[in-house]
């Protein structure tokens, strides 16, 4: 196949599909190419739909592409589609939040860092598919390890988890709260 | 005559105890590593307090944070030890619980600041109906914001001046403010919670419009919800049409 046409070709799987297609799976349906080969279409592609003034544009997202929307055009899609759109309830961020940079992370440490029983909201969160169970904990109980998907991933149009804004250290804080004590 | 039913919230449906202190501390702007103990242990002694004035049930978890207050605050009042002993400070672990819950807090706003499938963003093709159905529910108002929303009305009003005692008796009851509510909910659907005070209320009538409220949200047929956190309080009519809502409602109970 042509060059130009291996791109256009590479363009149109992702344009016909549900979910974000990784270069691992073109690497499947593309067997003479090479995995960098394969990158270099998709980074040309990104930039090309970036650089027409259009209503949507090539996202990478979950280790794979996608085409969406920009954000400017939400109210007029939301009112098309009649939809409400996408909430979570405080508490229901606050778990996902402590999952998603704690995990694999049992109930009870998000309960004790939240101070209240999270066990309703967990169940939320499982259900919507944002988290799910990676296993268990080898300690008494062997209590359940919850952690992020792919569809949070997607949610929050993140490429993986190392997109997360990072975290103040804990070593930091620790290091302030030392030296408070000394004043003390 | 008032109704003498209980009206019982769960407090689980909200942030819970360490949410409470750190709000504490916030509103006092004093050191979260010099935290005077006695000062916010009074407080949250004192909110614990409304809330079983307003007959929430307070669950065993904000009852913990109140004797490690306790247990704290009786700690600094003893002499320091001749000896140093290697203890230090007895809030260091609570510190830490505190500013440990604020970054995971401060995550969790983050998050919304992404472009959100959904939300911002939409894909060619989205997940079924159902799905969608589920996950795009408005935020709960949870009982913190609901308080100090009736706490600004409350002071908002200069009750002091002598104009206000009026000597009459007001036969409102409960049940009357409850049918009044609900017609005025019925024909505008959702309403700022604010708007649901007449302009010059009085001390008896801001407490009664609360009270039909939360009686209101606790029997399902109103929910207080924010577009999104921290955005004002709206008090929606679902007691016609509860499919949609009878999952939050469900929850709430």
């Amino acid at each position: 196949m042509e060059t130009n046409n291996i791109k256009k070709a590479i363009e149109t799987i992702i344009f016909i599909s549900e979910r974000p297609v990784s270069s691992k799976r073109l690497l499947q349906v593309f067997q003479d190419l090479k995995k960098e080969e394969i990158q270099k279409y998709l980074d040309e592609l990104v930039n090309e739909w970036n650089a027409l003034d259009r209503g949507f544009k090539l996202h990478e997202v979950a280790d794979g592409y996608q085409f969406r929307t920009n954000p400017e055009y939400s109210e007029i899609i939301i009112r098309f589609k009649q939809s409400k759109p996408f909430r979570l309830s405080r508490a229901a961020l606050e778990v996902l939040a402590i999952t998603a940079y704690r995990q694999p992370v049992t109930r009870i440490e998000i309960d004790e860092i939240r101070g209240v029983d999270s066990s309703g909201v967990i169940g939320l969160l499982l259900e919507k598919r944002l988290t799910e169970i990676k296993g268990r904990k080898e300690v008494i109980g062997r209590p359940f390890l919850y952690g992020t998907t792919e569809v949070f991933l997607e949610a929050f149009g993140l490429k993986s988890l190392a997109d997360l804004p990072t975290l103040k250290e804990l070593v930091e804080i620790e290091k302030s709260l030392e030296e408070s004590v000394k004043v003390y | 005559m008032v109704s003498t039913e209980p009206c019982l919230i769960k407090l689980h449906a909200f942030e819970g105890p360490i949410d409470l202190l750190l709000y504490l501390i916030k509103k006092n702007e004093v050191n979260i590593y010099d935290i005077p103990i006695a000062v916010i242990t009074e407080q949250y002694l004192m909110y614990l307090e409304v809330m079983r004035e307003l007959n929430l049930e307070i669950v065993g978890d904000y009852l913990m944070i109140a004797a490690e207050l306790g247990l704290i605050k009786s700690k600094m009042l003893l002499p320091k030890p001749e000896v140093e002993e290697e203890e230090g400070d007895p809030r260091a672990e609570l510190v830490r619980r505190l500013l440990e819950y604020q970054r995971y807090k401060e995550a969790a706003g983050a998050l919304l600041a992404f472009d959100i499938l959904e939300r911002d963003v939409f894909t060619r093709i989205i997940q079924d109906e159902d799905d969608s159905d589920e996950i795009n529910q408005p935020v709960r108002t949870d009982l913190w914001s609901l308080i100090e929303a009736f706490r600004a009305i409350w002071n908002r009003k200069d009750f002091s001046s002598i104009s206000d005692i009026k000597l009459e008796l007001e036969l409102i009851t409960l049940e009357q403010t409850v049918s009044e509510l609900i017609t005025k909910l019925k024909t505008h659907k959702n309403v700022l919670f604010e708007a649901l005070f007449s302009e010059n209320p009085t001390r008896f009538e801001i407490i009664i419009t609360f009270l039909a409220v939360l009686e209101l949200i606790k029997s399902g047929l109103l929910i207080a919800y924010q577009d999104f956190s921290y955005s004002p309080i709206q008090i929606l009519y679902v007691g016609d049409n509860p499919p949609y809502y009878s999952k939050v409602v469900d929850e709430i109970k």
